[in-house]
């Protein structure tokens, strides 16, 4: 059904305006998109292609990033123009960081200065075919998790990490009725410094970040933290993958061990699973009692 | 036993009935704009597409609200064809806009959060109008009984021609529609990107196009039952209705919400508020 049901989200990078024009010109009673039941959306959240035109620059980097990881999967991304196909005549300038492909997965490439309502159209056409076969590639995966990788994250992730760790950490706080938690409260500039003496792990499953981990060594032992995963992608076994790497990663520590709180039975259950046991319980506020868990490492 | 039968059967097409006419809109609102137009199922393979696509949220329970609003209209639905008391009707109808409302403040982003409240405020502004219709009903037929105003011989709407006109003024926001089409819109690009279904996708976002579709079942219902006299003139009364609304739609820009608000319940009085006063002389 994705391919009779497109919906457009289009963001103008910095171009001359001359694609964006083309684009909204698609929509008029001449080329009349509605007939193949596309609709331009204002709503990433309710979109499933993304035309961008124009070429990147410094200043709207995080935007196009921000809008596509808002949109839902699957989803396809569509560069229209020159300039968002190759940062076109602007490629050289000192501001301009070149196409669209630098910082997201383009799908589809219109290209053409401007490029005319029936090319964009047809690359429209060719992004439904590729939306429906992502679709597929997602329902395999969600059964499979065949496309999930685990990998060390590094310093470019923060802004989607801190995203995951938000979303993952408010149910948390809906438990304890306590939104004050330091997950939820961290900032852009706090995550960055943890880089300098933290290890953050992240799975990724079709270039977006859909669970994370951090770990710190103190002596031999290791300490696992903020081990989260998107709400969506929940209950299909990421968290233990990702659990598994961080102690694959660090073989060198005697014993690993890690935290959760009292009520949150879902993590007590994974790390108990896992071979962990509890050795200490705090309280750390009226509602929350902070239980550690520790795991002895078994070398071979 | 056949009664049962009827409201299973009422539940089912009723949301079938809803999306085709919904795509019926779209179709005659591109032919009002010199355009070709999606096809008529359109809403279909948009819905079919949503239940294919993630559903993100913000916060895990705005869904949540989104399931009670649907069951609940759901529920509307089925005491509407099993003919119970208009007022319950109208009752449960709201209480799932309620839900709806609720869904949209939990999601909690500036721009659900405007698009709830005025959805409250649209919920306002119709409510006056829609219990004035069930009040004129009772005193034409003497019940708030559905199947008792169903089967009344009276032609309704000769009585209540003033009560039908408040009714059709707020028919507009109950379907969405320009110039009413505060709280979020069928059309692209509005100052709050979507209003109240900003933060909605995927499944949740499919399930409020459902519940829409019950809901202009309903609406269209309440219609219908002011010319049920005819079961024949009724439903091309409440066809004509849906058009009027496009017609309607296509050709108002929107309004403010204090104009909204201060429209509907000026003509609810003038027109329903008057209407009943002049019943209650001839009734004497």
């Amino acid at each position: 059904m994705l391919k009779k049901s497109p919906w457009v989200v289009h963001y103008d990078a910095s171009s001359c305006n001359g694609c964006d024009i083309e684009v909204l010109a698609c929509l008029m009673p001449t080329f009349d998109v509605e007939r193949l039941g596309i609709i331009n959306v204002g709503n990433p959240k309710h979109a499933d292609i993304f035309l961008v035109t124009g070429s990147v620059n410094e200043a709207n980097k995080e935007i196009i990033q921000n809008i596509y990881n808002q949109m839902p999967d699957p989803k396809v991304v569509v560069a229209v123009g020159v300039c968002a196909c190759t940062g076109g005549i602007f490629a050289e300038c000192y501001n301009v960081s070149g196409g669209v492909d630098k910082i997201l997965p383009v799908d589809v490439y219109v290209p053409g200065c401007a490029a005319r309502p029936e090319a964009i159209i047809e690359g429209v056409a060719k992004g439904m075919g590729i939306l429906e076969e992502k679709r597929k590639k997602l329902r395999n995966m969600t059964k499979g998790l065949e496309e999930l990788t685990i990998t060390q994250a590094e310093i470019s992730d923060a802004a989607e990490i801190l995203y995951v760790q938000h979303l993952a950490f408010q149910s948390e706080a809906e438990i304890y009725n306590d939104f004050s938690l330091s997950p939820l409260r961290q900032t852009m500039d706090e995550i960055k410094e943890d880089f300098n003496n933290r290890t953050f792990f992240k799975a990724v499953m079709n270039y977006t970040i859909v669970g994370i981990a951090r770990s710190r060594m103190e002596g031999d032992i290791c300490h696992i933290g903020r081990l989260a995963v998107n709400p969506v992608y929940q209950n299909l076994g990421i968290g233990k993958k990702l659990l598994q790497a961080v102690e694959n990663h660090f073989d060198t520590a005697e014993s690993f061990q890690v935290y959760t709180s009292h009520q949150s039975k879902r993590n007590i259950y994974l790390f108990e699973h896992q071979g962990y046991t509890w050795f200490k319980k705090e309280r750390v506020s009226e509602r929350r009692e902070r239980i550690h868990f520790e795991k002895k490492h078994i070398k071979d | 036993m056949l009664r049962i039968l009827f409201v299973v059967l009422y539940v089912i097409i009723a949301p079938l009935l809803g999306g085709l006419m919904a795509g019926i809109d779209r179709k005659i609102t591109a032919r009002l704009q010199g355009r070709v137009g999606p096809s008529i199922f359109q809403a279909f393979y948009d819905v079919l597409k949503l239940f294919e696509k993630e559903t993100m949220v913000v916060r895990r329970s705005q869904n949540f609200y989104i399931v009670f609003s649907l069951i609940l209209v759901i529920f509307t639905t089925g005491l509407f064809a099993w003919g119970a008391n208009i007022l319950l009707v109208i009752f449960a109808l709201t209480l799932s806009s309620i839900f709806f409302v609720l869904g949209g403040f939990k999601a909690s982003s500036p721009y659900s959060f405007i698009g709830s409240q005025r959805e409250l405020i649209q919920i306002a502004s119709y409510e006056p109008a829609v219990l004035l219709s069930a009040i004129g009903m009772y005193m034409v037929a003497h019940s708030f009984n559905i199947m008792t105003i169903f089967t009344c011989d009276k032609p309704l709407y000769i009585p209540l021609a003033g009560i039908v006109l408040a009714y059709l003024f707020i028919l507009p926001i109950k379907l969405r529609k320009s110039p009413f089409d505060l709280s979020t819109s069928h059309h692209a690009h509005q100052e709050l990107v979507k209003g109240i279904t900003t933060e909605f996708s995927g499944k949740a976002l499919a399930m409020i196009e459902i519940t829409h579709w019950y809901e202009t079942t309903i609406a269209l219902g309440i219609v219908f039952l002011f010319f049920s006299s005819n079961i024949l003139i009724g439903l091309l009364a409440a066809a004509a209705a849906y058009f009027l609304m496009i017609i309607i739609d296509n050709s108002f820009a929107r309004v403010k919400w204090q104009k909204a608000f201060a429209s509907s319940w000026l003509i609810a009085l003038i027109f329903g508020v008057g209407n009943i006063i002049l019943l209650s002389f001839l009734a004497n």
